[in-house]
């Protein structure tokens, strides 16, 4: 955007995600060998034909036979040297994966080879397009145009250096030799394909955000390594749990979430984030009256997940109420506020948390064992935050031993269940893709949401004032 | 004539305009002042153009060094080359520095009266234009010489690690291209050129000076032409886009294919094939 005022190559574009770079240099020049390399061949065109291309059958066997793999590795493998920009197919030029037939490729010259010292700056993008443009007279893709757009925006101090600089390389181009010309433009096309991909592509080159400073090249201190053998030793003296029992925990987890896991299963509708399209929020929202059918699958896993779940907890408290057994909840709902509250605010938080849950007497009583009661009630003399914690993890027990599953076969969770919602999954062409993404809306401002909560809060808090046992029995004693 | 509207825009200028005639020194005062003046904008004018054509010619050189610089590394890659790449670079580094030198000279000419609002902007936009060709060639430099130094050709082995990329003889033409470039200074000026690690640091500690002195908000330059201007523009010869010089021949007598695209429609004879072809490219592209 600005002249940048140049600095000496001092790490500001690190990216540590792409230290293989290093290791596929090295593998590229071995694949040049004339004797163990790949065996390359002339490409025949109608108008010149130019050597040295190879055929992606004869690269992935090379790869297997190298790195002593089976095929579908050495397939992938291939797929990745093509992903950054090594090799580029000649024939279908976007899609860039490398396929185990007689389809051709051809090495990437050096000047055009992924770096991580170097990013493909906008300047140089702005002058391909611009080349492009008189090549083309005005014919190109809609998100090179865009992108055209953009830069011409953004670089407009130097627009005319880079439409000079533009036809100079365009005259330049004219000048050479055909079959060199046409290697040329094809391997600048190959570069822009890789560094500025199209919409809805994955890009190999998505390598997350730059490093200030290169961990390869830190000075490592005789203190650092001191630390390091000390976290060493500390880690060995821990006690360890036998690996069985814990892959079989992580086993039972993904076999639990694998449905519900956006990256393995299809989201329904659609996943948001790839087709810019967000009835997948609008229906997952806190306060919507009938949520979907996976979200009620998901309260089903766990108290913690119906907890953590709002609209869930929500749907547990009618139940509790039902069953006029809500206290439980209520203190372990208030033993959150106070954990997550203001500082300010937690005496008078406690206060009342004591008076309405553990005095004896209280309208609201929980029942949990002496011990667990007459350490809280002491840790109330000089509250902090976390004072209820041994009394919230007692009640969060008996809850889920007890009273979880009573409401997984209540008729309430039931009806809940048949009522939820089955959205059907898009299906978006490439077109109406687009035009989700331009109609991308902002959503609910915060501030509205925020009054709603609010007006939500005030409504419950009115609606159920604490049940008073004596009130209620003497109404009942009154009655009688 | 001229010289009574000279005489009648001095006596504007004077103080005194109506009440005393002017002595014959002032007069002369006045009038070698504006002399100057006028003498100091076809001066600054010359510059100016002159500035131009040098970055025309920078543009030229510097697009014939990418062309080139492209070819390291890869298997037309040798001394030839090389020696190519250093003619030019040497170039570059004089068109540079002449250039630089004048530049400075341009818009750290203090004198308000003699440069005009347009002479001012137009000696900006060429100090952007400058800086921004100069920032170019420089990240060009640098690859140059990372590649070089990744591929160092002192010996013959050396020659098996360039990559076979389908380039045979690439920088013959170049040569004939960068005869043509003439700037004034280039020929004028025989100053010995640095290697390319030095001209590097050159470069760099040039244009690091150059944002010191000369305060010039770059963001107040605009472009001259707008967007998609030059995709209108009339060529010599209509041009062979890339697609339809990609296009492969099609042996179908045997019903045998060449390894060509995966289209459905080449079983057809060989008259129909290549216009098939053409259509499927341009549907699939």
């Amino acid at each position: 955007m600005t002249i940048r005022t140049v600095r000496p190559d001092r790490v500001q574009h690190i990216r540590c995600q792409m230290h293989c770079l290093k290791k596929l240099d090295v593998m590229v020049v071995e694949m040049q060998d004339p004797k163990s390399g790949v065996r390359g061949s002339e490409q025949k065109l109608n108008v010149t034909s130019i050597p040295h291309v190879i055929t992606g059958h004869d690269v992935i066997a090379w790869i297997s036979t190298k790195m002593k793999t089976t095929t579908e590795e050495a397939q992938a493998f291939g797929t990745m040297l093509v992903a950054y920009g090594y090799i580029y197919p000649l024939l279908n030029h976007k899609k860039l994966v490398m396929c185990n037939d007689t389809s051709l490729y051809r090495f990437q010259t050096p000047y055009f080879w992924p770096t991580h010292q170097w990013v493909a700056e906008d300047s140089d993008y702005a002058i391909y397009l611009a080349k492009k443009n008189i090549r083309k007279k005005g014919v190109l893709e809609p998100f090179e145009q865009a992108h055209y757009n953009h830069l011409h925006d953004w670089l407009n101090h130097k627009w005319d250096f880079v439409v000079m600089q533009a036809t100079e390389q365009h005259k330049a181009g004219k000048e050479r030799k055909k079959p060199d010309r046409v290697v040329f433009d094809c391997q600048e096309r190959a570069y822009w394909v890789v560094n500025r991909p199209s919409r809805h592509t994955h890009s190999a080159m998505d390598c997350g955000p730059d490093r200030l400073i290169d961990p390869d090249a830190q000075n490592l201190s005789f203190d650092h390594y001191r630390r390091l053998n000390m976290f060493y030793q500390q880690a060995i003296m821990r006690s360890k749990v036998k690996s069985s029992v814990s892959l079989g925990a992580l086993v039972k987890y993904v076999t639990t979430y694998k449905n519900h896991d956006p990256f393995l299963a299809p989201c329904l509708p659609s996943n948001p984030w790839q087709t810019d399209n967000d009835t997948y929020w609008t229906l997952n929202m806190r306060r919507v009256d009938v949520p979907t059918k996976m979200r009620v699958e998901r309260w089903s896993f766990s108290l913690f997940e119906l907890l953590t779940d709002l609209r869930g907890r929500d749907d547990f408290k009618v139940f509790l109420k039902k069953e006029f057994s809500g206290e439980n909840l209520a203190f372990w709902e208030a033993a959150e506020e106070l954990k997550w509250g203001t500082a300010s605010s937690m005496l008078t938080k406690a206060e009342t948390i004591f008076k309405t849950f553990l005095a004896p007497g209280a309208p609201r009583w929980i029942n949990i064992d002496g011990r667990t009661m007459g350490l809280t009630v002491k840790g109330l003399e000089h509250p902090h935050r976390y004072v209820l914690e041994a009394a919230q993890t007692h009640v969060f027990l008996l809850m889920k031993k007890d009273t979880f599953f009573r409401y997984l076969k209540s008729p309430v969770y039931k009806d809940m269940q048949k009522k939820a919602l089955s959205p059907e999954a898009h299906s978006f062409s490439p077109a109406q893709l687009e035009q989700n993404a331009q109609r991308r809306n902002p959503g609910i401002h915060p501030i509205i949401l925020w009054q709603q909560e609010e007006a939500e809060k005030a409504k419950a808090a009115a609606a159920s004032a604490p049940v008073d046992v004596k009130a209620v029995m003497s109404k009942i004693d009154r009655k009688k | 004539m001229e010289a009574d509207s000279q005489q009648r825009e001095c006596r504007t200028l004077l103080p005194h305009s109506d009440s005393t005639p002017p002595s014959p020194h002032a007069f002369d005062h006045i009038m070698s002042r504006w002399r100057r003046s006028v003498d100091g904008l076809t001066a600054l004018r010359r510059n100016q153009w002159d500035c131009e054509r040098a970055q025309e010619a920078l543009s030229h050189v510097m697009s014939c060094f990418h062309q080139l610089a492209a070819l390291l590394g890869s298997s037309a890659d040798g001394a030839f080359l090389r020696n190519e790449l250093e003619g030019i670079r040497a170039l570059a580094y004089r068109i540079c520095s002449g250039l630089s030198c004048r530049l400075l000279c341009l818009l750290s000419d203090s004198e308000p009266p003699t440069t005009g609002a347009d002479d001012q902007q137009l000696s900006e936009r060429l100090w952007v234009l400058f800086l921004s060709a100069a920032e170019n060639l420089l990240s060009d430099l640098w690859k140059a010489s990372d590649l070089i130094g990744r591929f160092p050709l002192t010996q013959p082995k050396d020659r098996h690690a360039l990559v076979s990329t389908g380039c045979i003889d690439g920088p013959v033409g170049m040569a004939a291209r960068v005869v043509l470039v003439q700037v004034p200074w280039v020929t004028l000026e025989e100053a010995p050129s640095p290697d390319l690690t030095s001209h590097i640091t050159d470069l760099q500690t040039m244009l690091n000076e150059m944002q010191l002195k000369v305060p010039v908000a770059f963001w107040s330059v605009e472009a001259t032409q707008p967007a998609w201007a030059e995709a209108h523009e009339d060529l010599d010869q209509p041009e062979e886009s890339l697609e339809e010089l990609m296009e492969v021949e099609v042996v179908s007598e045997n019903k045998t294919m060449s390894a060509c695209c995966r289209l459905h429609c080449v079983r057809s004879g060989i008259k129909e094939g290549p216009r098939k072809i053409q259509k499927a490219l341009r549907r699939n592209i």
